[in-house]
C-alpha cells in the first residue's frame, strides 16, 4: 500500500499548505514579515516603496511569464536576457531615432522576440537540440546582434552630428507612457505591463487548449505525441510566447533607461528560472504554472526591495538570496503520493 | 529433485512462490540446475520465466521458497551477493557500458587499483586471457560500441565467467545473432559445458532447443509444469505443455453482425531507424470488418506492436504500403492525423506511452479530443467535465475525484482511463495492444464486456495479447505473426493452442486457413 | 519429431517508441546548418574587425604599426578609448594601429599580446584587464625591443615604456571638494558606488572620502550598483522612500547618476536634488548636465590622444616619463558647453 501520509491527512487547512500554492504562498509570508521587522526606518510601509518593488520586479516578472510556459513544457530559455537587450536597443533605435509611434514599436518588438523565440523553438523541437543548447546559443548570438546594431554604445538621445558634436532629442512619447505612474504615483505603468503580460500567460495555461498541450509534453513527450498532440508546433510555440514576453521586457527597460543598452539584461534569465522556481513550477515540467509564478516574482521581488532598503551591503545580499532560493526549492520538494 | 546418483545440482529452487500484490506469479515452482548440463526454461509470455531468473539473480528479495547453490542454502539480498555466489545473468539489453573499453567492462566496478590508481596495462592483460578463453580475437582497448551485437554478447559472456560464474542465465541470446554468430556462441556453450558450468537458456525458438537442450522445464501461468530429458519431450509434447490448460467454459465474446470492410492493409511493412536494415514488419496484408476482432498472435519479436504503431501513423515515412479505411486510401503522416480520421492505438505500456501521470483524469480522457471539445481553442472545462464523467460511467472508472492525479490510479482504473481517451474521440477502428495487461480479474472482465458493446456499435478491433486464452477468446479471427511476417491465419473455429503457438515460433509456416496438423 | 527451414533470425527490433524520429539526414543537416551560420558569422565579425584597423595611406615617410590591445569593448568608456586612439592616429598618416578586443578575457589578452609580439610590431599599447596575469607578456615584449604603453589600469613592477591614466582618487576628491562647496559645507548625500570589488570603485569611494573631509556633510545612504544604471535606479528609489531629505546624490560614474535621476523625477523631487557623475563621455555624462539632469560631472580620461602622442614620441626616439597622470575636468552648468574646467 501507499507510503505516503498527506493524503490521510483529513485537514483541509494542512492540505491547501502543502499544495505547491500553498509553499510559494508561505514562503512569500515570510519575506514580507522579514520586511515588517527590517523595515528601513519605516520605508516599508510607505506605499512608494511597494510601487517601486513592483516596478522592478516587474520587467523580471514579464521574462518569467514566458519562461513559465516553457518550462511547463519540459524546456527552459537561456536567451531571454540577451533578447531583451535586442529588443532594448531596438525598440530605442526606432522610438528615439527614427521616431517611430508606438503603434509600430510594439508589434516590431513582439515581432522581434518572437523571431527569436521561433529559431530556438526550431531548433530545440525540430532538429531535436537540447533546449540548454540551442537557447544558449541564441543567447549569445542575440547579445551579438544587439552590440552590433548598436555599434557597442548605448542607443540614447545623444544623437551625433556630422561634425562630431552631439545634439539631443526628446525622450519619445511612448518611452514617456511606458516609465509613468497613474492612479495618484501608486502604481507604476511598467507594473500594469507586467500584469497584462500575466493575464495573457495565464489564459493560455489555464484556459486554452494550447496550455494543455504545455502541461501534457513536459509531462510526457512521447504519450503526448501518441495522443495527437502536435508536439512540435505547441513547442515552438513556447518558445516564440518567451521571446514575445522577453521583446515587452525590452521595450520596458528601454523606457525606463531611457535608452537602449546592448549591455541590458545580463544574468535575467538566472533570476526568471529562480523566480518560477521558488513559486513552484517543476524544471522537469509537466507540472506548476503562472499563479504559482507570480508568488516566485513577488516573494524575490520583495526579498530584493527589503534588502535595498536596508542598504545590505553587496556580498551580504548574494549570499542571502542564495541561501534563500534554496531554502525555498526544499520546501518545494513533493511528498511521495 | 534429481534423480539422483552422480549428478551433482549446482543450483536448486525449490517451493518457490512468489506474489506481486495479491496475484501469485510464481507457485510452488522447481528448478535446478547441474554442472555441465543446458538446462532450457521454456514456456509463453507471461509464464513466469524472468521472474524465477530475477530471484535466482537476487533481484527480488521477498519469495517463499528455497534456493541451494552446492547444496548450501543460500538467500542472496542483491545481485552483487547472487553475483559473488556464482549467478551470472546474461540479459538481451547488455550490460556492457558501450562507451568504455573492454577491459574497463570486465573489470567495471572491481578494478585492479595500485594506491587508488587504476593499473590499466594489467586490467588490460588480464582482461585479453578471458576474451581469448572465449575464441576471440579482439583488441581490448577499443570501445565495446565499436564491435558488433554478437561480440558484445560474447564479452558480457567473458565478463561473467571472469567473475568466476558456474552458472550462466541466457535470456534470449540469439535474438541479435545471424547462422555463422549463432553457431559460434553454441560452440562456445559447449565448451563451458565442458568446463564445468550449468548454463540456464531462455528461449521460445523451437529450432534452437532442439539443437542444446540437454533438459528442458516448462513454466505455464506460473505453475511448474515438468521438467524432462530432451530426448524425452518431443516439439508437439512441449508446446502441449506451454499451452495446454483446461478451457474455460463458456466463451465471454458475444460477436455482432459483421458489417463491411472497415480496413484493408496490403503489402504494409515498417523498416526501424538505426542501423539494421531489416524491417519490423514485413509485407503484411490482412482486413477487418466492421464489428469485428481481429487478433494478432506473436511473440516477442514478431512485429506486432510495430505493425499498429505504423498503422496509427506513428513512424511517419518508417512505414510504407497501401492502406485503406472505409474504403478511402489513408497515408497518415502522424497520429494526430490518424485520429481526425477515427483510428486509436493503445500502447502496451500506459505508463510510458499510454498516460501522462502528472496530469488529472479528466485532462488525460480528454487529451486527444481537445479539438473538439475546445473548437475555438478556448478550453470548456464544463464541456470536459462532462464528457470525462461520460466515459468514466461508461467504463465503470472508479475515482474519489476527477482531478486525481493518473498516477494515483490503480492499474485497472489508469487503463480504462487510457481507454476512455480513445473512446472520446468517437474510433471507427481501435488497435489495442495488451489491453488487459496489469489489470486485475474484475477489471478485465469489464474490459471483455466493454468490448463486445464496441464491436456491437460497429467500431472495429485489432487486438494483441499475450495471453492465449484471452486470444483465443476475443478474437472472431486470429492472424499469427512471426518475425514481421504473417505466418498463419485462423477462423475463430480453427484456432487452437497448439497451432497458435506453433505458427508464433515459426513452424509450419503455411497457407492462411489451413491450420495445424501434427 | 519435425523440423522446420526457418528464414534467417531477424536482429533485434527497435523499440517502439524509437519507430518515426528523425532518420539519418538529421545529422548532416544539422552540420550544414552550424557551417552556414559560422560563416555568416565569422563574416559579419570580420566586418566589424575590419572597420577598426585604421587603414594606412600610401605615407613617404617611415610606416610605424602599433598594437592596441583592449581588454574589453563592453563598456562605451572604452569604446570611447579606442575611438580616441583612432581619431588621434588619423591626423597622423605614418601610423597604422590594429586593434585587438579580448573580450575581457585575459587569458586571450594575453594571447593577443603575444601575437603583437610575434608580429614584430613597432609599438604596442595595452589597457589590461588585470595586473598579475599581464604584466610578464608585456615584459617579454619589452625584451623583444618593443616599447610598451600601459593605459588605464596598471601593471605590476615596472617593466613597460610608460604608463598613462587618470588618478580615481583625485577624480573622488575633487567631486568631494567641489559636492562641499556647492552644498555649503552640510547636506545629505546618498552615494551610489561602483563595484567596490574594483579599484575604481574603491578609489572613488576614498577620494571622496577625502574631498568631503572637514565638512558637515553626512552620507546618509550608500549602496553599491555595480555601475549599472537599473541598479542605480533601484537603490535611489529606496532611498527616496526611507528619507525625506536628501541633498545630492553621487554617483560613481554617468549612467549611475543618469539612473538615480529617473528615479527621483519621478517622485517630483528631482528640483531639490542635486546629481553628480563621473565619467563626462560626450555623449553621454556632458550630455547630461547640458540637458540639465546632472549637476556636474567629472571626466576620467580615456588617455587614448595622448598615448598616441606619447607612441609618437617614443618611435621618435625620445624617452617619455614613466608615468603621465592625466588631469580631470569638471563639467557643470556653467561651463559645459565651453569644455569644462580644468583641475589639476
Amino acid at each position: 500500500m501507499a507510503k505516503n501520509s498527506s493524503f490521510d491527512k483529513k485537514n483541509p487547512l494542512l492540505q491547501a499548505v502543502a499544495s505547491p500554492a500553498g509553499r510559494a504562498f508561505l514562503a512569500l509570508l515570510l519575506v514580507l514579515a522579514l520586511g515588517l521587522i527590517f523595515n528601513g526606518d519605516g520605508a516599508f510601509f510607505k506605499m512608494g516603496t511597494h510601487r517601486d518593488a513592483l516596478r522592478q520586479a516587474s520587467v523580471y516578472g514579464l521574462l518569467a511569464c514566458g519562461m513559465t510556459l516553457v518550462i511547463v513544457s519540459g524546456g527552459i530559455d537561456l536567451s531571454v536576457g540577451s533578447v531583451l537587450a535586442l529588443t532594448a536597443v531596438c525598440s530605442a533605435q526606432m522610438a528615439i531615432h527614427w521616431h517611430w509611434s508606438g503603434w509600430l514599436v510594439v508589434p516590431a518588438c513582439l515581432m522581434i522576440g518572437a523571431g527569436c523565440g521561433g529559431v530556438s523553438g526550431l531548433v530545440t523541437a525540430r532538429l531535436r537540440v537540447q533546449p540548454f543548447i540551442a537557447t544558449l546559443s541564441m543567447m549569445v548570438l542575440a547579445r551579438g546582434l544587439a552590440k552590433y546594431t548598436s555599434g557597442g554604445m548605448k542607443v540614447s538621445t545623444a544623437m551625433m552630428n556630422a561634425d562630431g558634436t552631439y545634439r539631443y532629442v526628446d525622450v519619445p512619447p511612448l518611452f514617456r507612457w511606458v516609465d509613468n505612474r497613474i492612479l495618484g504615483g501608486n502604481v507604476s505603468m511598467v507594473t500594469l505591463i507586467f500584469v497584462a503580460g500575466f493575464a495573457v500567460a495565464w489564459g493560455l495555461m489555464s484556459r486554452h487548449r494550447w496550455g494543455r498541450y504545455l502541461y501534457a509534453i513536459g509531462g510526457n513527450e512521447e504519450a503526448s505525441r501518441l495522443s495527437g498532440v502536435p508536439v512540435l508546433a505547441a513547442k515552438t510555440g513556447a518558445y516564440i510566447f518567451s521571446g514575445m514576453f522577453a521583446g515587452v521586457a525590452g521595450l520596458c527597460q528601454a523606457a525606463q533607461e531611457q535608452q537602449g543598452d546592448p549591455e541590458a539584461g545580463a544574468g535575467y534569465e538566472l533570476i526568471a528560472i529562480a523566480m518560477v522556481v521558488i513559486g513552484g513550477t517543476s524544471l522537469m515540467g509537466g507540472r506548476g504554472g503562472i499563479g504559482l509564478t507570480l508568488l516566485g516574482v513577488l516573494t524575490i521581488g520583495y526579498l530584493d526591495k527589503i534588502l535595498s532598503i536596508n542598504a545590505v551591503p553587496e556580498a551580504g545580499r548574494l549570499m542571502l538570496t542564495g541561501v534563500i532560493i534554496v531554502a525555498a526549492v526544499l520546501t518545494q520538494r513533493r511528498s511521495r503520493t | 529433485m534429481s534423480p539422483g546418483g552422480n549428478f551433482t545440482p549446482l543450483v536448486c529452487l525449490s517451493h518457490i512462490t512468489k506474489r506481486f500484490g495479491g496475484a501469485a506469479v510464481l507457485q510452488n515452482v522447481q528448478f535446478e540446475v547441474r554442472s555441465g548440463e543446458v538446462h532450457v526454461l521454456a514456456g509463453e509470455n507471461g509464464a513466469g520465466k524472468s521472474t524465477l531468473i530475477k530471484i535466482l539473480a537476487g533481484v527480488h528479495t521477498d519469495f517463499e521458497g528455497r534456493i541451494e547453490i552446492d547444496g548450501k542454502a543460500v538467500r542472496p539480498q542483491t545481485p552483487l551477493e547472487a553475483k559473488a555466489l556464482g549467478v551470472a545473468v546474461i540479459h538481451q539489453e547488455l550490460s556492457l557500458v558501450s562507451s568504455m573499453s573492454v577491459a574497463d567492462n570486465l573489470f567495471l566496478g572491481r578494478q585492479l587499483t595500485r594506491c587508488g590508481l587504476v593499473q590499466d596495462a594489467r586490467q588490460q592483460q588480464e582482461a585479453a586471457l578471458w576474451i581469448q578463453r572465449l575464441g576471440l580475437d579482439i583488441d581490448v582497448r577499443k570501445l565495446v560500441e565499436q564491435f558488433p551485437i554478437a561480440v558484445q554478447q560474447l564479452i558480457e559472456i567473458a565478463k561473467a565467467l571472469s567473475q568466476n560464474a558456474r552458472v550462466i542465465v541466457m535470456d534470449e541470446p540469439t535474438s541479435a545473432l545471424n547462422a555463422p554468430e549463432v553457431g559460434r556462441l553454441f560452440a562456445l556453450i559447449q565448451s563451458l559445458k565442458v568446463q564445468g558450468c550449468g548454463i540456464v537458456y531462455i528461449s521460445h525458438k523451437m529450432e534452437e532447443i532442439e539443437r542444446i537442450a540437454d533438459r528442458i522445464t516448462v513454466l505455464r501461468d506460473g505453475q511448474w509444469i515438468g521438467t524432462a530429458p530432451a530426448g524425452e519431450l518431443p516439439m508437439a509434447k512441449l508446446i502441449r505443455w506451454m499451452v495446454g490448460r483446461e478451457l474455460n467454459g463458456q466463451s465471454l465474446r458475444h460477436q455482432p453482425p459483421l458489417g463491411e470492410e472497415r480496413l484493408r492493409v496490403e503489402n504494409f511493412s515498417v523498416f526501424p531507424a538505426g542501423k539494421s536494415k531489416q524491417p519490423a514488419v514485413r509485407n503484411i496484408s490482412l482486413s477487418v470488418r466492421a464489428g469485428e476482432i481481429l487478433g494478432i498472435g506473436g511473440l516477442q519479436g514478431s512485429g506486432a506492436s510495430e505493425l499498429f504503431l505504423g498503422l496509427f501513423g506513428g513512424c511517419g515515412s518508417a512505414a510504407l504500403g497501401k492502406v485503406r479505411l472505409d474504403g478511402q486510401e489513408i497515408d497518415f503522416a502522424s497520429p494526430r492525423q490518424a485520429i481526425a480520421t477515427g483510428v486509436a492505438l493503445l500502447t502496451n505500456d500506459r505508463k510510458a506511452t499510454g498516460l501522462i501521470l502528472s496530469l488529472s483524469i479528466a485532462a488525460n480522457a480528454t487529451l486527444a479530443d481537445l479539438r473538439g471539445l475546445s473548437p475555438a481553442g478556448w478550453r470548456r472545462p464544463a464541456r470536459e467535465r462532462a464528457a470525462t464523467e461520460k466515459m468514466a460511467g461508461l467504463l465503470h472508472l472508479r475515482a474519489a475525484s476527477l482531478d486525481l492525479e493518473a498516477g494515483a490510479l490503480s492499474g485497472g482504473n489508469q487503463q480504462k482511463l487510457a481507454l476512455a481517451k480513445w473512446l472520446q474521440i468517437r474510433p471507427k477502428l481501435l488497435l489495442l495492444d495488451e489491453p488487459t495487461r496489469g489489470v486485475d480479474i474484475g477489471a478485465k472482465r469489464e474490459i471483455y464486456q466493454l468490448m463486445n458493446e464496441w464491436t456491437a456499435q460497429g467500431i472495429a478491433i485489432m487486438l494483441i495479447t499475450s495471453e492465449m486464452p484471452e486470444l483465443l477468446m476475443l478474437s472472431d479471427r486470429i492472424i499469427v505473426l512471426h518475425r514481421g511476417a504473417m505466418s498463419a491465419e485462423f477462423s475463430r473455429a480453427q484456432a487452437t493452442p497448439e497451432a497458435v503457438l506453433a505458427t508464433a515460433m515459426g513452424l509450419n509456416s503455411c497457407q492462411p486457413g489451413a491450420g495445424f496438423q501434427n | 519429431m519435425k523440423t522446420a527451414n526457418l528464414p534467417p533470425p531477424t536482429p533485434n527490433t527497435q523499440s517502439v517508441a524509437s519507430l518515426g524520429t528523425p532518420n539519418n539526414w538529421m545529422p548532416a543537416v544539422r552540420s550544414v546548418l552550424f557551417v552556414l551560420c559560422a560563416t555568416v558569422i565569422f563574416l559579419a565579425g570580420c566586418n566589424q574587425a575590419a572597420d577598426r584597423a585604421v587603414p594606412s595611406s600610401p605615407a613617404p615617410q617611415k610606416q610605424f604599426t602599433i598594437g592596441m590591445s583592449q581588454c574589453n569593448l563592453g563598456e562605451p568608456w572604452r569604446v570611447q578609448m579606442n575611438a580616441d586612439i583612432q581619431a588621434a592616429a588619423a591626423k597622423h598618416p605614418e601610423l597604422k594601429v590594429i586593434f585587438k578586443d579580448a573580450q575581457n578575457d585575459t587569458l586571450q589578452q594575453r594571447a593577443q599580446i603575444e601575437e603583437f609580439v610575434s608580429s614584430k610590431v613597432d609599438l604596442l599599447i595595452v589597457s589590461p584587464k588585470e595586473a598579475q596575469p599581464l604584466t610578464e607578456p608585456v615584459a617579454r615584449a619589452m625584451d623583444a625591443g618593443i616599447p610598451v604603453i600601459v593605459l588605464d589600469r596598471r601593471l605590476l613592477g615596472d617593466k613597460y615604456t610608460c604608463f598613462i591614466g587618470a588618478d580615481n582618487k583625485k577624480i573622488g576628491k575633487a567631486a568631494g571638494e567641489w559636492i562641499a562647496k556647492a552644498l555649503g559645507g552640510k547636506g545629505n548625500v546618498v552615494e551610489l558606488m561602483g563595484l567596490q570589488t574594483s579599484t575604481p570603485g574603491q578609489d572613488r569611494h576614498s577620494g571622496f572620502l577625502e574631498g568631503i573631509a572637514g565638512s558637515e556633510i553626512k552620507i546618509i545612504f550608500s549602496a553599491d550598483m555595480k555601475w549599472l544604471e537599473p541598479d542605480a535606479r533601484q537603490e535611489m528609489e529606496s532611498a527616496l522612500s526611507r528619507f525625506d531629505k536628501i541633498d545630492l546624490v553621487y554617483a560613481h560614474n554617468d549612467p549611475g547618476a543618469h539612473g538615480a535621476y529617473l528615479a527621483t523625477k519621478a517622485t517630483g523631487r528631482e528640483q531639490q536634488i542635486k546629481f553628480v557623475g563621473i565619467d563626462a563621455l560626450p555623449q553621454e555624462g556632458v550630455g547630461y548636465v547640458r540637458q540639465g539632469i546632472l549637476d556636474a560631472t567629472f571626466q576620467y580620461p580615456t588617455g587614448g590622444a595622448e598615448a598616441v602622442d606619447t607612441a609618437l614620441k617614443i618611435l621618435q626616439g625620445e624617452t617619455p616619463p614613466k608615468e603621465i597622470v592625466l588631469g580631470t575636468r569638471r563639467f557643470d552648468r556653467d561651463n559645459a558647453t565651453s569644455g569644462g574646467e580644468i583641475i589639476k
